[in-house]
């Protein structure tokens, strides 16, 4: 495998993560962020992270400081110029992704892979109007990044062959286990999964069994390692009731992908699950 | 392991038949088919219903079976295609017919719904449970709606997965994988759809549409022509994947 120069963009958990599973392969990372304070909170992440590699004995600690030599924090988008491939993880808004790969397709050679973690972003559109649209793509980790193995490799209207084949065997370079899938809304693992959880309050909001059992139920009868309840408590309801109003816009209110009202009021009532104490289930 | 000479009756065609009747004689109870409880209706403890495709061949054993068995023999039905209401609405001992759903494998069911029609008396709700017991699961009771709650969230996933497949978004695999990989499901859906049956699937599909009225539960055309073409899954050779070659490297 020959080591690339990766950039990393927004030193968030996502980019953090990611920069840490590039580093373990070996690859230089440069990890960008215009915010100091959340670059020193990424460095803490991957000191912490890689000591307690050390410390189960998974990796040496020359091992460890190798790897943390891999990364390269900087906060100048213009450092991104030598870079083979760069994997954007701001927040999921389309403003923000245009400027900065507007920004890139100035920067970056014409051959440099720029690729975009998002969940819900169109790739098609974050490429649109841009030079060289054809080496725009989708790279969609799950989180944590350095845990979940799956990377969704999206294939933009305009992105080229030649570079989804690069982008996917990135991906296997990385340990991960990459599938490929054209630019639709909620690409497969957000699409598919939205009837677990809306399904799920469909049949609580018409009562025919409470949360507690349909969770119970899906465990049971059905072997997911966590009920649809359970799961939106952990995710964070308003994450997972934004996902759905996402997917449920791209395919222009198709009616399988409706929202629930009672997701909408648990949102709207500060009832978010775990990260506020209290969502289907009490946590105080 | 019951040690009883129980006699149940079982019919049916759902993929469902196979799995309970193994199960049946494996937990000790003799078996009996519709034509073999005829001759001695009075030895029936249990009637077992498990059509989901063919509605009329469901009202009609469901009715041979309620005008052969004395009154107080508890039936329970699948409601996966239909309620449970419904199918008691066809009898003329509404009170002792109780819907359950699941689907195959049972190896794999730790838990097996039972959802009573309104018609369904107390009793019979009793022995359904014991019933379910008695094979080593246990049992959820909840209100009679088309496909309960575990069939009814699979079969939305897998049909969600079929209009992915049909649009071709990706290929069957990247999306097992996928599903697997990046959410933690025990199977990808369309290899889940191919073990279960995707006559069962259609038909759970079908009836949430049928009795729900809504753009929400429409069958991917894809799952209903692989149905019509009597590609069931692995149990038929050909689902979503091809099982033919597989067959001829064991043989």
């Amino acid at each position: 495998m020959n080591t690339k120069t990766v950039g990393v963009i927004g030193a968030g958990t996502m980019g953090a993560g990611i920069a840490l599973v590039c580093a373990r392969k070996g690859h230089e990372v440069k990890l960008l962020d215009a915010n100091q304070a959340v670059l020193e909170k990424a460095n803490g992440y991957l000191q912490s992270t890689l000591s307690r590699d050390v410390e189960k004995g998974k990796i040496s600690e020359e091992q460890k400081q190798q790897t943390l030599g891999q990364v390269d924090f900087v906060s100048d988008m213009e450092r991104l110029a030598s870079c083979d491939i760069v994997i954007e993880a701001v927040p999921e808004r389309l403003d923000l992704k245009k400027t900065i790969f507007s920004e890139l397709s100035r920067i970056c050679r014409c051959d440099a892979l720029l690729l975009t973690n998002t969940s819900s972003i169109s790739i098609t559109e974050i490429a649109g109007g841009l030079p060289h649209p054809e080496r725009i793509l989708g790279f969609h980790f799950f989180n944590p990044a350095p845990v979940m193995p799956l990377v969704e490799v999206i294939q933009g209207k305009k992105s080229s062959e030649e570079n989804m084949q690069t982008a996917y065997r990135f991906a296997e370079e990385l340990g991960k286990v990459p599938v490929r899938v054209t630019d639709t809304p909620g690409f497969i693992v957000n699409r598919i999964a939205r009837p677990y959880y809306n399904e799920a309050l469909r049949i609580h909001g018409d009562h025919v069994a409470d949360v507690a059992k349909i969770d119970r139920i899906m465990k049971l009868a059905g072997g997911f390692k966590m009920g649809p309840f359970e799961l939106q408590d952990m995710i964070g309801i308003d994450i997972n009731f934004a996902t759905t109003q996402s997917v449920y816009n791209d395919f222009f209110q198709e009616g399988r992908f409706k929202p629930s009202r009672i997701q909408q009021r648990m949102v709207q009532a500060g009832s978010l699950g775990r990260k506020t104490g209290e969502g289907f289930y009490d946590y105080n | 392991m019951t040690t009883t000479d129980q006699a149940v009756a079982l019919v049916g065609k759902s993929p469902l038949y196979a799995e309970l009747y193994e199960l049946l004689n494996e937990k000790g109870y003799r078996v009996l088919s519709l034509g073999e409880a005829l001759k001695t209706p009075e030895e029936v403890q249990l009637a077992v219903e498990v059509n989901s495709l063919d509605l009329k061949e469901k009202e009609e054993q469901l009715q041979a079976l309620d005008r052969l068995l004395p009154p107080h023999v508890p039936i329970v039905t699948t409601s996966l295609a239909i309620t449970a209401t419904e199918a008691a609405s066809w009898t003329l001992h509404p009170e002792r017919i109780c819907g359950f759903g699941t689907l195959a494998p049972l190896a794999e069911r730790q838990l097996i719904e039972i959802a009573p029609a309104l018609q369904t008396e107390e009793a019979t709700i009793r022995k359904a449970e014991s019933f379910f017991q008695s094979l080593g699961k246990e049992s959820e009771l909840v209100e009679d709606e088309v496909g309960l709650v575990f069939p009814r969230i699979l079969t939305l996933i897998i049909n969600e997965a079929a209009f992915a497949l049909m649009e071709k978004a990706a290929t069957p695999h990247d999306i097992d994988v996928a599903m697997k990989k990046g959410t933690n499901y025990p199977y990808g859906p369309l290899e889940w759809a191919d073990r279960i049956g995707l006559d069962e699937i259609y038909a759970i599909s079908r009836g949430l549409h049928r009795d729900l009225a809504e753009e929400r539960y429409r069958t991917a055309p894809l799952l209903r022509k692989l149905v019509l073409a009597k590609r069931y899954g692995v149990r038929s050779g050909q689902g979503f994947y091809s099982y033919e070659q597989k067959k001829g490297r064991e043989a």
